[in-house]
Protein backbone atom coordinates (compact mmCIF):
# COMPACT_ATOMS: atom_id res chain seq x y z
CA UNK A 1 0.00 0.00 0.00
CA UNK A 2 2.55 2.20 1.30
CA UNK A 3 4.85 1.50 -1.71
CA UNK A 4 2.82 2.94 -4.73
CA UNK A 5 3.62 6.40 -2.57
CA UNK A 6 7.43 5.66 -2.26
CA UNK A 7 9.14 2.86 -3.36
CA UNK A 8 10.02 0.16 -1.54
CA UNK A 9 13.66 -0.34 -2.00
CA UNK A 10 14.71 -2.44 0.37
CA UNK A 11 14.78 -5.87 1.60
CA UNK A 12 13.23 -4.77 4.66
CA UNK A 13 11.36 -2.38 3.27
CA UNK A 14 8.24 -3.99 3.00
CA UNK A 15 8.79 -5.42 6.98
CA UNK A 16 8.62 -2.21 8.22
CA UNK A 17 5.34 -0.64 6.01
CA UNK A 18 4.01 -4.12 7.27
CA UNK A 19 4.19 -2.84 10.86
CA UNK A 20 3.35 0.71 10.12
CA UNK A 21 0.26 -0.53 8.17
CA UNK A 22 -0.51 -2.65 11.02
CA UNK A 23 -0.39 0.43 13.52
CA UNK A 24 -2.32 2.07 10.90
CA UNK A 25 -5.08 -0.42 10.80
CA UNK A 26 -5.15 -1.16 14.80
CA UNK A 27 -4.98 2.51 15.72
CA UNK A 28 -7.50 3.51 12.66
CA UNK A 29 -10.29 0.50 13.61
CA UNK A 30 -10.25 2.21 17.28
CA UNK A 31 -10.46 5.61 15.88
CA UNK A 32 -13.37 5.02 14.02
CA UNK A 33 -15.22 2.74 16.56
CA UNK A 34 -14.68 5.84 18.89
CA UNK A 35 -16.10 8.09 16.92
CA UNK A 36 -18.98 6.12 16.41
CA UNK A 37 -19.47 5.96 19.81
CA UNK A 38 -19.14 9.21 20.72
CA UNK A 39 -21.37 10.88 18.27
CA UNK A 40 -23.55 8.16 19.27
CA UNK A 41 -24.02 9.36 22.92
CA UNK A 42 -24.57 12.94 21.67
CA UNK A 43 -27.01 12.20 19.21
CA UNK A 44 -28.54 10.13 22.11
CA UNK A 45 -27.85 11.86 25.09
CA UNK A 46 -29.06 15.37 23.05
CA UNK A 47 -30.89 18.28 24.83
CA UNK A 48 -34.66 17.06 26.06
CA UNK A 49 -36.96 19.05 27.95
CA UNK A 50 -36.86 18.74 31.42
CA UNK A 51 -33.96 18.62 33.79
CA UNK A 52 -30.82 17.21 32.98
CA UNK A 53 -28.39 15.12 35.49
CA UNK A 54 -24.57 14.94 35.81
CA UNK A 55 -23.05 11.65 35.80
CA UNK A 56 -19.63 10.68 37.82
CA UNK A 57 -19.21 7.92 36.17
CA UNK A 58 -18.53 6.07 38.94
CA UNK A 59 -21.25 3.03 38.70
CA UNK A 60 -19.81 0.01 37.48
CA UNK A 61 -22.15 -0.59 34.48
CA UNK A 62 -20.99 3.06 33.39
CA UNK A 63 -16.99 1.91 34.17
CA UNK A 64 -17.30 -0.76 31.46
CA UNK A 65 -17.08 1.68 28.99
CA UNK A 66 -13.14 2.29 30.16
CA UNK A 67 -12.58 -1.08 31.68
CA UNK A 68 -13.61 -3.26 28.34
CA UNK A 69 -12.15 -1.19 25.41
CA UNK A 70 -8.50 -0.88 27.50
CA UNK A 71 -7.69 -4.11 27.66
CA UNK A 72 -8.65 -4.70 23.86
CA UNK A 73 -6.28 -2.04 22.95
CA UNK A 74 -3.63 -3.55 24.83
CA UNK A 75 -4.37 -6.66 23.16
CA UNK A 76 -3.73 -4.79 20.22
CA UNK A 77 -0.43 -3.46 21.75
CA UNK A 78 0.95 -7.59 22.18
CA UNK A 79 0.12 -7.76 18.32
CA UNK A 80 2.04 -4.20 17.64
CA UNK A 81 4.86 -5.57 20.46
CA UNK A 82 5.55 -8.79 18.16
CA UNK A 83 5.56 -7.57 15.13
CA UNK A 84 7.63 -4.42 15.60
CA UNK A 85 10.61 -6.05 17.63
CA UNK A 86 10.33 -9.10 15.22
CA UNK A 87 11.74 -6.29 12.93
CA UNK A 88 14.02 -4.39 14.87
CA UNK A 89 15.56 -6.85 15.62
CA UNK A 90 16.18 -7.64 12.25
CA UNK A 91 16.54 -4.06 10.95
CA UNK A 92 18.79 -2.41 14.29
CA UNK A 93 19.88 -5.44 16.31
CA UNK A 94 21.42 -7.62 13.77
CA UNK A 95 23.89 -6.89 10.78
CA UNK A 96 25.10 -8.91 7.93
CA UNK A 97 27.90 -11.79 8.27
CA UNK A 98 28.97 -11.10 5.13
CA UNK A 99 28.66 -7.83 4.01
CA UNK A 100 29.54 -6.62 0.31
CA UNK A 101 31.83 -3.58 1.68
CA UNK A 102 31.16 -1.40 4.03
CA UNK A 103 30.37 2.88 3.99
CA UNK A 104 30.87 5.55 6.67
CA UNK A 105 28.41 7.85 6.84
CA UNK A 106 29.48 11.53 8.15
CA UNK A 107 26.48 14.14 8.91
CA UNK A 108 27.71 17.80 9.67
CA UNK A 109 26.35 20.66 9.28
CA UNK A 110 24.08 20.98 6.43
CA UNK A 111 25.70 18.10 4.14
CA UNK A 112 26.25 14.24 4.29
CA UNK A 113 29.49 13.33 3.32
CA UNK A 114 30.55 9.33 2.57
CA UNK A 115 33.76 7.35 2.57
CA UNK A 116 33.47 4.54 0.16
CA UNK A 117 36.54 1.81 0.18
CA UNK A 118 38.10 1.76 -3.10
CA UNK A 119 39.37 -1.46 -5.07
CA UNK A 120 40.99 -2.93 -2.42
CA UNK A 121 37.06 -3.45 -0.74
CA UNK A 122 38.46 -1.77 2.65
CA UNK A 123 37.58 1.31 4.48
CA UNK A 124 40.43 3.82 5.23
CA UNK A 125 42.92 2.87 2.95
CA UNK A 126 45.00 5.01 0.68
CA UNK A 127 42.10 4.29 -2.05
CA UNK A 128 38.90 5.04 -0.23
CA UNK A 129 36.86 7.66 -2.24
CA UNK A 130 35.50 10.67 -0.07
CA UNK A 131 32.21 12.37 -1.23
CA UNK A 132 30.09 14.52 -0.19
CA UNK A 133 26.66 14.90 -1.39
CA UNK A 134 26.43 11.41 -3.47
CA UNK A 135 26.35 7.90 -1.96
CA UNK A 136 26.90 5.15 -4.07
CA UNK A 137 26.28 1.82 -4.05
CA UNK A 138 25.74 -1.73 -5.64
CA UNK A 139 22.19 -3.18 -6.15
CA UNK A 140 21.27 -6.57 -4.08
CA UNK A 141 24.53 -6.39 -1.89
CA UNK A 142 24.41 -6.15 1.64
CA UNK A 143 25.99 -2.62 3.07
CA UNK A 144 27.03 -2.23 6.73
CA UNK A 145 27.02 1.75 7.06
CA UNK A 146 29.32 3.11 9.68
CA UNK A 147 27.18 6.57 11.18
CA UNK A 148 29.25 9.13 12.20
CA UNK A 149 28.46 13.00 13.36
CA UNK A 150 31.04 15.86 13.38
CA UNK A 151 29.27 18.12 15.21
CA UNK A 152 25.61 18.23 16.07
CA UNK A 153 22.76 15.62 15.96
CA UNK A 154 21.73 14.24 12.58
CA UNK A 155 19.54 11.64 11.40
CA UNK A 156 20.77 9.44 8.13
CA UNK A 157 17.02 8.79 6.89
CA UNK A 158 16.48 6.99 3.23
CA UNK A 159 13.05 7.05 2.67
CA UNK A 160 13.19 4.65 -0.20
CA UNK A 161 14.67 2.14 2.17
CA UNK A 162 12.65 3.01 5.29
CA UNK A 163 16.01 3.63 6.59
CA UNK A 164 16.07 6.00 10.03
CA UNK A 165 19.12 6.08 12.04
CA UNK A 166 20.13 8.98 14.62
CA UNK A 167 24.33 10.40 14.46
CA UNK A 168 25.45 11.31 17.63
CA UNK A 169 28.88 13.04 17.62
CA UNK A 170 31.44 10.36 19.65
CA UNK A 171 29.56 7.61 18.51
CA UNK A 172 30.08 5.26 15.78
CA UNK A 173 26.47 4.06 15.23
CA UNK A 174 26.61 0.09 12.81
CA UNK A 175 23.29 -0.87 10.77
CA UNK A 176 23.09 -2.23 6.94
CA UNK A 177 20.69 -2.21 4.22
CA UNK A 178 20.48 -4.39 1.05
CA UNK A 179 19.43 -2.30 -1.81
CA UNK A 180 16.67 -4.60 -4.55
CA UNK A 181 16.58 -1.84 -8.01
CA UNK A 182 19.24 0.47 -9.12
CA UNK A 183 18.22 4.21 -9.39
CA UNK A 184 19.11 7.60 -7.72
CA UNK A 185 17.32 8.33 -4.24
CA UNK A 186 16.95 10.99 -1.96
CA UNK A 187 18.85 10.77 1.40
CA UNK A 188 17.93 13.31 4.18
CA UNK A 189 18.26 14.50 7.89
CA UNK A 190 15.72 13.49 9.65
CA UNK A 191 16.74 15.27 13.47
CA UNK A 192 16.64 19.29 13.60
CA UNK A 193 20.03 20.03 13.54
CA UNK A 194 20.36 23.50 12.85
CA UNK A 195 19.24 26.64 10.42
CA UNK A 196 20.15 24.56 7.12
CA UNK A 197 18.51 21.04 8.35
CA UNK A 198 15.70 21.39 5.88
CA UNK A 199 18.36 21.61 3.02
CA UNK A 200 20.52 18.79 4.39
CA UNK A 201 20.22 16.50 1.52
CA UNK A 202 22.32 14.15 -0.96
CA UNK A 203 21.42 11.51 -3.32
CA UNK A 204 21.99 7.42 -2.99
CA UNK A 205 23.14 5.83 -6.43
CA UNK A 206 22.48 2.39 -6.65
CA UNK A 207 23.97 0.70 -9.55
CA UNK A 208 24.91 -2.74 -11.18
CA UNK A 209 28.42 -4.07 -9.59
CA UNK A 210 29.42 -3.55 -13.04
CA UNK A 211 28.54 0.35 -13.28
CA UNK A 212 30.05 0.42 -9.50
CA UNK A 213 33.16 -1.16 -10.53
CA UNK A 214 33.55 1.87 -13.35
CA UNK A 215 32.94 4.97 -11.18
CA UNK A 216 35.80 3.40 -8.51
CA UNK A 217 38.23 3.50 -11.26
CA UNK A 218 36.93 7.05 -12.53
CA UNK A 219 36.88 8.62 -9.26
CA UNK A 220 40.06 6.59 -7.24
CA UNK A 221 42.44 9.36 -6.26
CA UNK A 222 45.22 8.38 -7.20
CA UNK A 223 44.12 8.31 -10.82
CA UNK A 224 42.26 11.73 -10.35
CA UNK A 225 46.05 12.93 -9.80
CA UNK A 226 47.02 11.83 -12.73
CA UNK A 227 44.25 13.85 -14.53
CA UNK A 228 45.72 16.89 -16.59
CA UNK A 229 44.06 19.71 -14.41
CA UNK A 230 46.61 22.33 -15.04
CA UNK A 231 45.25 25.56 -15.11
CA UNK A 232 45.90 28.18 -18.27
CA UNK A 233 45.50 31.17 -16.01
CA UNK A 234 48.21 29.97 -13.82
CA UNK A 235 51.30 30.70 -15.75
CA UNK A 236 50.79 34.66 -16.33
CA UNK A 237 49.48 35.37 -13.05
CA UNK A 238 52.86 33.53 -11.75
CA UNK A 239 54.86 35.73 -14.16
CA UNK A 240 53.20 39.16 -12.72
CA UNK A 241 53.82 38.43 -9.58
CA UNK A 242 57.28 37.06 -9.92
CA UNK A 243 57.57 40.59 -11.48
CA UNK A 244 56.22 42.79 -9.36
CA UNK A 245 58.46 40.99 -6.29
CA UNK B 1 -25.32 17.87 41.33
CA UNK B 2 -28.03 18.77 38.69
CA UNK B 3 -26.70 20.54 35.48
CA UNK B 4 -28.97 23.03 35.05
CA UNK B 5 -27.86 25.28 31.82
CA UNK B 6 -29.30 24.76 28.34
CA UNK B 7 -27.39 22.63 26.14
CA UNK B 8 -26.97 23.44 22.70
CA UNK B 9 -28.54 20.93 20.11
CA UNK B 10 -26.08 18.30 19.04
CA UNK B 11 -26.75 18.69 15.35
CA UNK B 12 -25.57 22.33 15.69
CA UNK B 13 -21.60 21.03 17.55
CA UNK B 14 -21.96 18.17 14.92
CA UNK B 15 -22.48 20.81 12.17
CA UNK B 16 -19.49 23.09 13.03
CA UNK B 17 -17.33 19.93 13.57
CA UNK B 18 -18.14 18.88 10.20
CA UNK B 19 -17.68 22.51 8.88
CA UNK B 20 -14.63 22.91 10.58
CA UNK B 21 -13.12 20.03 8.28
CA UNK B 22 -14.42 21.53 5.40
CA UNK B 23 -12.86 24.89 5.90
CA UNK B 24 -9.77 23.57 6.72
CA UNK B 25 -9.46 21.60 3.39
CA UNK B 26 -10.57 24.52 1.58
CA UNK B 27 -7.63 26.22 2.78
CA UNK B 28 -5.30 23.53 1.92
CA UNK B 29 -6.23 23.49 -1.28
CA UNK B 30 -6.31 27.36 -1.77
CA UNK B 31 -2.44 27.34 -0.27
CA UNK B 32 -1.66 24.81 -2.96
CA UNK B 33 -2.93 26.50 -5.93
CA UNK B 34 -1.02 29.81 -4.43
CA UNK B 35 1.90 27.61 -4.07
CA UNK B 36 1.71 26.34 -8.07
CA UNK B 37 1.63 30.29 -8.94
CA UNK B 38 4.64 30.81 -7.15
CA UNK B 39 6.64 28.50 -8.65
CA UNK B 40 6.09 29.58 -12.19
CA UNK B 41 6.98 33.22 -11.50
CA UNK B 42 9.62 33.04 -9.04
CA UNK B 43 11.29 35.90 -10.88
CA UNK B 44 8.55 38.48 -10.82
CA UNK B 45 8.61 37.50 -7.46
CA UNK B 46 11.67 37.37 -6.42
CA UNK B 47 12.51 38.22 -2.63
CA UNK B 48 14.23 41.90 -2.07
CA UNK B 49 18.29 41.76 -0.88
CA UNK B 50 17.17 42.83 2.84
CA UNK B 51 14.31 40.08 2.67
CA UNK B 52 16.92 37.55 1.76
CA UNK B 53 19.75 39.01 4.26
CA UNK B 54 17.39 37.11 7.08
CA UNK B 55 18.81 34.15 6.55
CA UNK B 56 22.45 35.11 6.12
CA UNK B 57 21.83 37.01 9.53
CA UNK B 58 21.59 34.14 11.28
CA UNK B 59 24.83 33.36 10.81
CA UNK B 60 26.69 36.27 9.51
CA UNK B 61 24.81 38.38 12.67
CA UNK B 62 22.61 41.41 11.81
CA UNK B 63 25.17 43.79 10.44
CA UNK B 64 27.22 41.00 8.56
CA UNK B 65 29.67 41.12 11.04
CA UNK B 66 30.63 37.34 11.09
CA UNK B 67 30.71 34.68 14.18
CA UNK B 68 33.71 32.19 14.59
CA UNK B 69 31.38 30.19 16.66
CA UNK B 70 29.23 29.72 13.54
CA UNK B 71 32.27 29.63 11.23
CA UNK B 72 30.57 32.49 9.53
CA UNK B 73 32.99 35.12 8.57
CA UNK B 74 32.19 38.72 8.21
CA UNK B 75 30.72 39.91 4.96
CA UNK B 76 29.41 43.46 4.82
CA UNK B 77 30.57 45.95 2.37
CA UNK B 78 32.22 42.52 0.60
CA UNK B 79 32.61 43.53 -3.57
CA UNK B 80 29.50 42.80 -5.18
CA UNK B 81 31.08 41.21 -8.20
CA UNK B 82 32.97 38.33 -5.47
CA UNK B 83 29.38 37.89 -3.33
CA UNK B 84 28.15 37.07 -6.76
CA UNK B 85 30.60 34.99 -7.57
CA UNK B 86 31.14 32.91 -4.13
CA UNK B 87 27.93 32.17 -4.31
CA UNK B 88 27.28 30.68 -7.55
CA UNK B 89 30.86 28.63 -6.34
CA UNK B 90 28.51 27.65 -3.61
CA UNK B 91 25.92 26.34 -6.10
CA UNK B 92 27.62 25.06 -8.63
CA UNK B 93 29.81 23.08 -6.00
CA UNK B 94 33.34 24.25 -6.37
CA UNK B 95 32.74 25.40 -2.73
CA UNK B 96 31.32 23.67 -0.29
CA UNK B 97 31.60 20.16 -1.86
CA UNK B 98 34.83 18.51 -0.31
CA UNK B 99 34.86 16.02 2.38
CA UNK B 100 37.48 18.09 4.96
CA UNK B 101 35.15 21.53 3.91
CA UNK B 102 33.25 22.08 7.49
CA UNK B 103 32.70 25.72 6.68
CA UNK B 104 31.89 25.30 3.10
CA UNK B 105 29.35 22.43 3.83
CA UNK B 106 27.25 24.78 6.32
CA UNK B 107 27.29 27.23 3.14
CA UNK B 108 26.68 25.82 0.19
CA UNK B 109 23.01 24.30 0.79
CA UNK B 110 22.65 28.02 2.05
CA UNK B 111 23.49 29.51 -1.40
CA UNK B 112 21.33 26.33 -2.93
CA UNK B 113 18.30 28.23 -1.17
CA UNK B 114 18.17 31.07 -3.31
CA UNK B 115 15.82 30.53 -6.32
CA UNK B 116 16.55 32.51 -9.32
CA UNK B 117 19.41 34.55 -10.91
CA UNK B 118 17.46 38.02 -9.41
CA UNK B 119 17.57 36.76 -5.29
CA UNK B 120 21.16 35.55 -6.11
CA UNK B 121 22.12 39.62 -7.25
CA UNK B 122 19.32 41.56 -4.73
CA UNK B 123 21.48 39.53 -1.77
CA UNK B 124 24.83 40.23 -3.08
CA UNK B 125 23.81 43.51 -4.17
CA UNK B 126 22.07 44.27 -0.45
CA UNK B 127 25.75 42.60 1.16
CA UNK B 128 28.15 45.24 -1.01
CA UNK B 129 25.71 48.26 0.48
CA UNK B 130 26.34 47.19 3.79
CA UNK B 131 28.98 49.08 6.17
CA UNK B 132 31.92 47.29 6.45
CA UNK B 133 32.86 45.84 9.80
CA UNK B 134 36.01 45.57 11.43
CA UNK B 135 36.50 41.90 12.71
CA UNK B 136 38.39 42.42 16.00
CA UNK B 137 42.06 40.44 15.51
CA UNK B 138 42.20 36.87 17.02
CA UNK B 139 45.47 36.06 15.79
CA UNK B 140 49.23 37.09 16.38
CA UNK B 141 51.70 37.14 13.29
CA UNK B 142 55.00 38.96 12.44
CA UNK B 143 53.86 42.07 10.44
CA UNK B 144 57.40 42.79 8.69
CA UNK B 145 57.72 38.97 7.50
CA UNK B 146 54.32 39.24 6.36
CA UNK B 147 54.64 42.42 4.37
CA UNK B 148 57.63 40.93 2.47
CA UNK B 149 55.87 37.73 1.47
CA UNK B 150 52.21 39.98 0.73
CA UNK B 151 53.90 41.61 -2.08
CA UNK B 152 53.55 38.42 -4.27
CA UNK B 153 49.64 38.54 -2.93
CA UNK B 154 49.41 42.43 -4.19
CA UNK B 155 49.94 41.38 -7.58
CA UNK B 156 46.39 40.29 -7.70
CA UNK B 157 44.59 41.73 -4.40
CA UNK B 158 46.54 44.83 -4.69
CA UNK B 159 49.00 46.14 -2.68
CA UNK B 160 46.60 47.67 -0.33
CA UNK B 161 44.57 44.12 -1.00
CA UNK B 162 41.60 46.44 -1.96
CA UNK B 163 40.81 44.04 -4.24
CA UNK B 164 40.70 43.29 -8.32
CA UNK B 165 37.88 42.29 -10.46
CA UNK B 166 40.24 41.94 -13.07
CA UNK B 167 42.18 39.15 -11.67
CA UNK B 168 38.89 38.31 -9.42
CA UNK B 169 40.64 39.04 -6.58
CA UNK B 170 38.83 40.19 -3.80
CA UNK B 171 39.52 43.01 -1.08
CA UNK B 172 40.68 41.21 1.88
CA UNK B 173 41.39 43.95 4.29
CA UNK B 174 37.64 43.77 6.44
CA UNK B 175 38.07 39.92 6.36
CA UNK B 176 38.57 37.93 9.59
CA UNK B 177 41.91 36.72 10.56
CA UNK B 178 40.71 33.71 11.58
CA UNK B 179 38.75 33.06 8.41
CA UNK B 180 41.53 34.23 5.98
CA UNK B 181 44.12 31.69 7.56
CA UNK B 182 41.52 28.62 7.46
CA UNK B 183 41.06 29.98 3.65
CA UNK B 184 44.66 30.19 2.83
CA UNK B 185 45.36 26.34 4.87
CA UNK B 186 42.38 25.12 2.72
CA UNK B 187 43.76 26.23 -0.73
CA UNK B 188 47.28 24.78 0.12
CA UNK B 189 45.82 21.35 1.50
CA UNK B 190 44.03 21.49 -1.56
CA UNK B 191 40.24 21.65 0.20
CA UNK B 192 38.89 24.53 -1.98
CA UNK B 193 40.21 25.98 -5.50
CA UNK B 194 40.17 22.02 -7.11
CA UNK B 195 37.74 20.79 -8.16
CA UNK B 196 37.37 20.17 -11.35
CA UNK B 197 36.14 23.01 -13.80
CA UNK B 198 36.86 26.03 -11.27
CA UNK B 199 38.68 28.54 -12.70
CA UNK B 200 39.56 30.55 -10.45
CA UNK B 201 40.24 28.84 -7.14
CA UNK B 202 42.98 27.16 -8.71
CA UNK B 203 44.66 30.46 -8.72
CA UNK B 204 45.12 29.77 -4.81
CA UNK B 205 45.36 26.21 -5.00
CA UNK B 206 48.78 23.74 -4.21
CA UNK B 207 50.28 24.81 -6.74
CA UNK B 208 49.51 27.93 -7.01
CA UNK B 209 52.60 31.21 -6.12
CA UNK B 210 50.54 31.73 -3.27
CA UNK B 211 51.06 28.08 -1.77
CA UNK B 212 54.53 28.11 -3.09
CA UNK B 213 55.16 31.22 -0.86
CA UNK B 214 53.63 30.54 1.78
CA UNK B 215 55.14 27.52 3.15
CA UNK B 216 54.96 27.31 6.88
CA UNK B 217 51.74 27.38 8.75
CA UNK B 218 53.92 30.42 10.77
CA UNK B 219 53.89 32.60 7.19
CA UNK B 220 50.26 32.39 6.67
CA UNK B 221 49.77 33.48 10.16
CA UNK B 222 52.31 36.51 9.32
CA UNK B 223 50.55 37.61 5.98
CA UNK B 224 47.47 38.16 7.58
CA UNK B 225 49.02 39.92 10.51
CA UNK B 226 49.76 42.53 7.80
CA UNK B 227 46.79 42.57 5.92
CA UNK B 228 44.67 43.60 9.13
CA UNK B 229 47.25 46.58 9.10
CA UNK B 230 46.14 47.60 5.54
CA UNK B 231 42.63 48.22 7.26
CA UNK B 232 43.20 51.70 8.53
CA UNK B 233 44.18 52.66 5.50
CA UNK B 234 41.37 51.20 3.77
CA UNK B 235 39.65 53.59 6.23
CA UNK B 236 41.45 56.84 5.34
CA UNK B 237 40.80 55.61 1.70
CA UNK B 238 37.27 55.58 1.84
CA UNK B 239 36.90 59.36 3.69
CU1 LIG C 1 21.32 17.21 10.01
Amino acid sequence: MIEQYLPALSTYAGDIDGVITLIAVLTGFWYVLCNIVFFGFIFRYRAKSGASEYITGEEKELKRWVTIPHLLVLVCDLFIIYGAVRVWVDVKQTLPEQPYATVRVVGQQWAWSFVHPGADGKLDTADDIKTVDDLHIVKDKPYIYELVARDVLHNFSVPVFRLKQDAIPGRVIKGWFTATDTGVYDIQCAEICGIGHGVMGARIHITTEEQHAAWIAENTPANLATAPAAPPERKPLAATALAAR
Amino acid sequence: MAFQEKRTAPAAAFGSALGLVLVAQLLFAVAAVAQDGQAQDRDAEAASGAELFQLCAQCHGEDGGGNKLYLAPAIAGLDEWYVEMQLNEFRNGYRGLHFDDIGGMRMRPMAMTLRSETELKNVAAYVAQMPKTSPAKTLEGDVDNGKQLYVLCGACHGQQAEGMEAQKAPALTHLDDWYLVEQLMKFKLGIRGTRPGDPYGVLMGPNSPMALTLKTDQSVRDVVAYILTLRAADHAAAK
